[in-house]
């Protein structure tokens, strides 16, 4: 009865209709190619309506959502029906309008059609039928792929985070991820995964490949066994419960400070060129805070020549060098030194595998497009037939072909 | 050293080569002689040979394939350009007039290629990936077939305005549907290679989409290839208007492929066409 109610409802025409198809694609390519190029146009400030509309984020504004939206129930529209079309096609029940290859004689007529690939016994020759389920293939991938894009979204969880060689942390503890991006069904909590830097080098030379980052690591899930790895930024890290690790590109300078109690403590320091920044909290008084200057840019080939610290607090501002004590807190802390920090990510994405089978469906709709696929019915002395393309090529290289020449008829 | 002065020695003899294969193409389509034709596609078939030594010495000397400078990127374009338009006329003798406007395409992307022919440059070791092979091999099949299917509008366009011009090449119904099958083609590889590359920066980032300018231009032209094949498919459009719009997917590619990456801030800017 439901089913009834939307079958004769006016919307489902509307929706199966390809000037509906056409105007939403349309839409779609539009708004796209106008987000490809709007990162020129953030370099001014964006006006208010543009801020209203949401377009400071093309991808996720409404105007990209409901295009999304009309495309699914379009794509959903024209689905239906697709495959018992194909399958009706393929057993030779061919559609109105099909090419008619008229009466020479009926021998030529399968040997034309035998030339033309056409296959088979009995009344129904068919060429590369595989073609014939291609438009159904790509349309279902496509709902496969917006669902499971969806349900990607849905349950990603990503951040960042930062270790100096040494330093470990939970990636649950409070305030240890930043950039955060949590779908709505993803867990609050980050993943309960304790990581570990053990080395990292800023400028690592792999033969082949330009100097990048990479990082000895070692990580495991709270509750199981650690795993150590050689991280950089070509592959992630696999670790149990669908959790991967990244080599990020942020990095920078970290001042290792060895304080008068307790463990080695790093402060990292943030800022672009040569000028860089970071703070140490200090309970019911103002941070602490550094500012290292360096001779060259932090990823200069030749090093970053010698660095100067200044430590600022509300006693004043004092150069700091290595071995030198400063107060910190109710005691005293050593700067032992410089270190690197290296930047991570971490994604659990556990609608992966559905996204991936959309891809895989389109490709294979797609390379089933691409066979010219037929199917001919012969009878009465001529043959009707179905070409997915170039059925009237067929009708006509048919009226000009001669038996024993091959490709007779083309040009 | 000796390498690379047979790099460059190849380089040149394969331009000159198609240089040559250009003359013929355009003496034969303007004296109608389909033979000197014949030899400019057989001209563009031996240049092939020098193109490729050049291409694989370069692969040799950085230690990559051809997809970190302009000249790697746009010469090892024009390499599969003319190769896809070689083993095509194979498959479908009509397309071989279309040698015409595909050599000559193809000396147009060497003589800019040349222009960082000297620069050699290390890549990012987030190129360690097998993706990237697939990401790139199937881009410049889709340029590749989108060249060709627009060479194939082309002529019709010309062989419909004046039947008895392009005496080489096959009747307009026949040009209209191999322009549909190419198209059909480059649809395909375009889909491979954004697949590819959102497989590719899934392993490496952890995210499959970023909505990088590039993939963005890429979604449109894809989403814009399957408006004009719904327009052919369902609509039955075909004839001058359909040559129109396989012309305007060729726009889409190249604006895809080489106006995006030299003028907006992306990430493939900087191993495309940029340097």
């Amino acid at each position: 009865m439901r089913w009834s109610i939307v079958r004769g409802s006016p919307l489902v025409p509307l929706l199966r209709s390809p000037g509906f198809a056409r105007a939403t694609l349309v839409y779609l390519a539009s708004y796209a190619g106008v987000g490809a190029w709007l990162p020129r146009a953030r370099l001014a400030p964006v006006p208010g309506w543009a801020h209203a509309i949401g377009l400071e984020a093309p991808f996720s504004s409404p105007l990209f959502l409901v295009g999304c939206a009309a495309l699914f129930a379009s794509t959903c529209a024209c689905t239906w029906g697709k495959a018992s079309r194909a399958r009706r096609i393929f057993r030779g029940e061919l559609p109105p309008g099909s090419t008619v290859l008229r009466a020479r004689t009926a021998a030529d007529l399968e040997a034309f059609l035998r030339q033309r690939g056409f296959r088979g016994q009995g009344p129904v020759r068919r060429r590369l039928a595989a073609g014939l389920w291609g438009s159904w293939l790509l349309h279902a991938g496509l709902l496969v792929l917006m669902v499971g894009a969806l349900g990607q979204q849905a349950f990603y969880d990503g951040g960042s985070f930062e270790l100096a060689p040494g330093e470990a942390l939970r990636l649950d503890e409070p305030g240890r991820i930043s950039a955060r991006s949590r779908g709505l069904l993803a867990p609050a909590q980050p993943p309960a995964l304790e990581v570990v830097l053990r080395e990292f080098d800023p400028r690592h030379h792999e033969p082949g490949y330009a100097p990048d980052r990479r990082s000895l690591l070692a990580a495991r899930l709270v509750g199981s066994g650690w795993r150590s790895a050689a991280l950089d930024r070509a592959q992630g890290l696999d670790l149990e419960g669908g959790v991967r690790l990244y080599q990020a590109n942020p990095t920078g300078l970290a001042l290792v400070l060895s304080p008068a109690e307790g463990p080695l403590r790093s402060v990292h320091l943030h800022g672009t060129g040569r000028i860089m920044e970071g703070a140490l909290p200090r309970p019911g008084a103002e941070p602490l805070r550094f500012e290292a200057s360096s001779e060259r840019g932090l990823l200069d080939p030749d090093g970053t020549g010698a660095i100067r610290v200044l430590l600022r607090s509300g006693e004043g501002t004092r150069e700091l060098r290595p071995g030198e004590t400063f107060a910190m807190g109710g005691g005293w802390a050593t700067l032992l030194g410089m270190a690197w920090w290296s930047g991570f990510s971490y994604a659990r994405s556990p609608g992966m595998p559905a996204v991936l089978a959309g891809f895989g469906l389109i490709l294979l709709g797609c390379a089933a497009l691409v066979l010219p696929a037929g199917v001919a019915r012969l009878g009465g002395g001529e043959a009707r037939l179905f070409a997915v393309r170039g059925g009237e090529q067929l009708r006509s290289e048919w009226e000009r072909w001669a038996p024993g020449r091959r490709g007779s008829g083309d040009a | 050293m000796r390498d690379a002065v047979i790099q460059s020695c190849s380089f040149w003899a394969a331009v000159a080569v198609y240089a040559l294969s250009t003359v013929l193409h355009f003496a034969g389509l303007s004296f109608e002689r389909p033979r000197l034709a014949g030899w400019g596609r057989g001209l563009a078939a031996a240049g092939l040979a020098p193109h490729a030594c050049a291409l694989a010495l370069r692969w040799a000397e950085v230690g990559h394939g051809p997809w970190n400078t302009r000249y790697e990127v746009l010469s090892s374009q024009a390499f599969v350009v003319v190769a896809l338009w070689l083993v095509a006329s194979v498959l479908a003798p009509g397309l071989r007039g279309a040698g015409a406007l595909v050599v000559p395409c193809a000396l147009l992307l060497l003589g800019w290629a040349v222009s960082t022919f000297g620069l050699k440059t290390e890549v990012p070791i987030v190129f360690k990936s097998c993706w990237l092979a697939l990401h790139v091999a199937f881009a410049k099949l889709f340029a590749g077939s989108a060249v060709l299917a627009s060479a194939c509008a082309v002529a019709y366009l010309r062989k419909r305005r004046r039947p008895a011009s392009l005496r080489a090449l096959p009747r307009p119904e026949v040009l209209d549907l191999h322009a549909h099958q190419l198209l059909l083609l480059s649809f395909l590889c375009l889909g491979v290679m954004i697949v590819a590359g959102s497989l590719w920066a899934n392993q490496a980032w952890g995210r499959y989409w970023a909505w990088d300018p590039m993939e963005t231009s890429s979604l449109a032209t894809w989403i814009a290839f399957a408006v004009i094949l719904h327009l052919r498919v369902l609509h039955r459009w075909s004839g001058p208007r359909m040559a129109w719009l396989t012309l305007l997917a060729l726009a889409f590619t190249a604006t895809t492929l080489y106006a995006v990456a030299a003028v907006v801030p992306t990430i493939h800017a900087s191993y495309m066409v940029t340097q």
